[in-house]
Parts: C-alpha cells; structure tokens; sequence
C-alpha cells in the first residue's frame, strides 16, 4: 500500500513540476535568484547521481584499479564529450566495462 | 509575394514526430533498463508500468524505485523524485507563453507528456520566424512519439525482468545513461564548479539513509555554482 501511495505521489509532483508555469502559473512573475539556482540543477543532480554509481561497490568506496567501474566511466565520460549520442555512450561504457571484467578475471 | 500556408495539424505532428526519431536509440535502451531495474528493486510488474505512467520520466522513476526499494518514507521518496526532476520547472517556465492560448485541457496533456527531448524540439519549433498556428501539434508529435515508445520499452523491460544474468551487469547501462545526459550540461566553468562539489559532497555524505546524499549533493552543487557566478560578476 505505501508503495503505491510513494508511486501516485511521485507521478503528482512529476506532473506538477512540468504543469507549473504552462498550465498554472505566470512565467514572468518568477524570482530571479530561483531561475538562476534553477540552472545549475542538471549539473548538480546528474553527477551527484553519476559518481556513487561509479565508485561504489556494495557498500563502499572502490577508486582502486580493481573496480573497472570507474575506469569504464572516464571512457563513456570521453566518448559522451565527443559524439554527445546516448547510445554510443552506453555501447563504449559497457564494452569498456565487459573487457575490462574479463581482463581482471 | 504571398507565403506559403501553414503547415497543417497533420503535417506539424509528423514533423515532430520525424524530429525526436534519431533520439529513439537512447530512449529505447533507457526504457527497457528503467524496466529492468524496477523488477529488481522490487516492485511488482504492474507497479513498475504504472510509476512509469504516472510519473513518465526516466530520472525520477529510477530515483523512485532505489528510494522505495530500502523502504524510505514516501514524504523522502517524493523530495528526492522533485529535486531530479527541477529542470521540468524550468522547460515549464520557458515553453508557458508559446501556449498560453490554448485551452487549459491541450495545455495539461502537452505538460504531461513533456520531457527533455520534446522540450529541446519544441523550443527549437516555437524560435523559427513566420505564423503558424499549428505548432502544438509539433510539440504534441515528438511528445506523444517519446511517450510511446517509452512505454513499450518499459513494459517490455518489466516482462525481461528478471530473465538477465546479473554477470552481465546491466545495472550500469543506468548510470552510463546518466553520464550521457550530464556531459552535455557541463557547458561553463561555473556549471563545472557545481558539477565537482555535487560529486564530492554527494560522496562525502554516502553514509546518510535513505541516499540522502543526492540531495545534499544537489543542493552543494547548486550553491556553488550560485557562488562561482556572482564572484565572477563582483570582479567585472
């Protein structure tokens, strides 16, 4: 039952968030210290959420050599930075990330 | 000289449609993993379809799913999905005047259904010159088209499930999704900034419940990117 109120409940907010000024609001009346703080939320968010997917194993920090996780992602970083194409990020991550698994045995 | 009509609903919902189809290759992928990963964290099947209708994005749904899966209070649940999903407040807020004439219903159903790549086409369609009175179909095209296959992709993700092999580490096709999306905002060095504190406090704040940490993260990363741009403006 909690699952499915957490489940309605973030459908709402997702729902309102993009409702807000293009159904709701006045995009004109807007503080301006909020849009600006608005701007930097892509760059925060996403490594906030990239960098414990790559250095965390289990329940701890590996930036050692022994967790290709890492290593796979400053590769998927570079080809991200090249070719700005999802899918070719996703491909040379995972490639980098099979090889280097079964390099290390 | 007399210009040319205006494209018709039927012409500017194809063309919007035609427009997000390259992005369909990430989108396809990132549906299916979204699936996947929602059978992993431990919902039911038609709980990972209907988070993935209800809430329709990529981001907040996987969020969702990691916070619901180690039994986080849905209050928790709910303020993690809105800090990843901020940037919609944004799209909200610079596509509102291009549709301020429609009536409220064709308004809500274009809110809906609109997401990073809809927003980016729309904006692209509302900034060219001349009148035409039909470009909500546009936006309407590459909206509905993503919604779609977003959907399928989930769906089927949900039914694979539970059929691949942990060895092979599908799990990471989330976070490699996620680096394509974050390359491509990093664009001046205050964006940087945010980018490096968000990392290392989001870090440094890993043993927080509840993955607390990205949202001390997201929060230290806005701050310093507020503070790189108004010491760069103080020194002009």
């Amino acid at each position: 039952m909690t699952i499915w109120i957490a489940i309605v409940a973030v459908g709402l907010v997702t729902f309102l968030l993009r409702a807000s000024f293009i159904v709701f609001a006045d995009p004109h009346r807007f503080p301006h210290l909020f849009r600006q703080a608005l701007a930097f939320v892509p760059p925060s968010v996403l490594p906030a959420i990239v960098a414990p997917g790559l250095l965390v194993r289990g329940d701890t920090i590996d930036a050692s050599f022994g967790n290709p996780r890492w290593i796979a992602g400053l590769v998927a970083i570079a080809v991200a930075a090249r070719t700005r194409s999802t899918l070719a990020t996703v491909l040379a991550g995972m490639a980098a990330l099979w090889l280097l698994q079964w390099l290390m045995g | 000289m007399s210009s040319p009509p205006a494209p018709s609903p039927r012409a500017e919902f194809l063309a919007g449609s035609r427009e997000v189809a390259p992005t369909l290759v990430g989108t396809i992928p990132f549906g299916l993993v979204t699936g996947v990963a929602a059978i992993a964290a431990g919902l039911t099947p038609v709980q990972g379809v209907a988070l993935s209708i209800f809430a329709f994005s990529g981001i907040a749904q996987l969020v969702a799913m990691q916070l619901i899966a180690v039994g986080s209070p849905v209050l928790l649940t709910v303020t993690a999905a809105t800090v990843v999903s901020l940037r919609l407040l944004m799209y909200s807020a610079a596509l509102a005047p291009h549709v301020a004439h429609l009536d409220r219903r064709w308004r809500a159903l274009l809110a809906y259904l609109m997401t990073d790549q809809s927003f980016a086409s729309s904006v692209r369609r509302y900034g060219e010159p001349g009148d035409h009175p039909h470009r909500h179909w546009h936006f309407l095209g590459s909206s509905f088209t993503l919604w779609i296959t977003w959907q399928v992709a989930v769906i089927v993700g949900v039914i694979a499930g539970s059929g691949v092999p942990t060895t092979w580490s599908l799990d990471f096709v989330v976070v490699l999704t996620f680096v394509a999306l974050m390359v491509p905002v990093i664009r001046t060095r205050a964006d940087l900034a945010a980018g490096i504190v968000a990392a290392v406090v989001a870090m440094a704040t890993l043993g927080l419940p509840y993955r607390l940490a990205l949202i001390a993260g997201s929060v230290g990363g806005i701050a310093a990117g507020l503070a790189m741009e108004f010491a760069h403006r103080r020194k002009r």
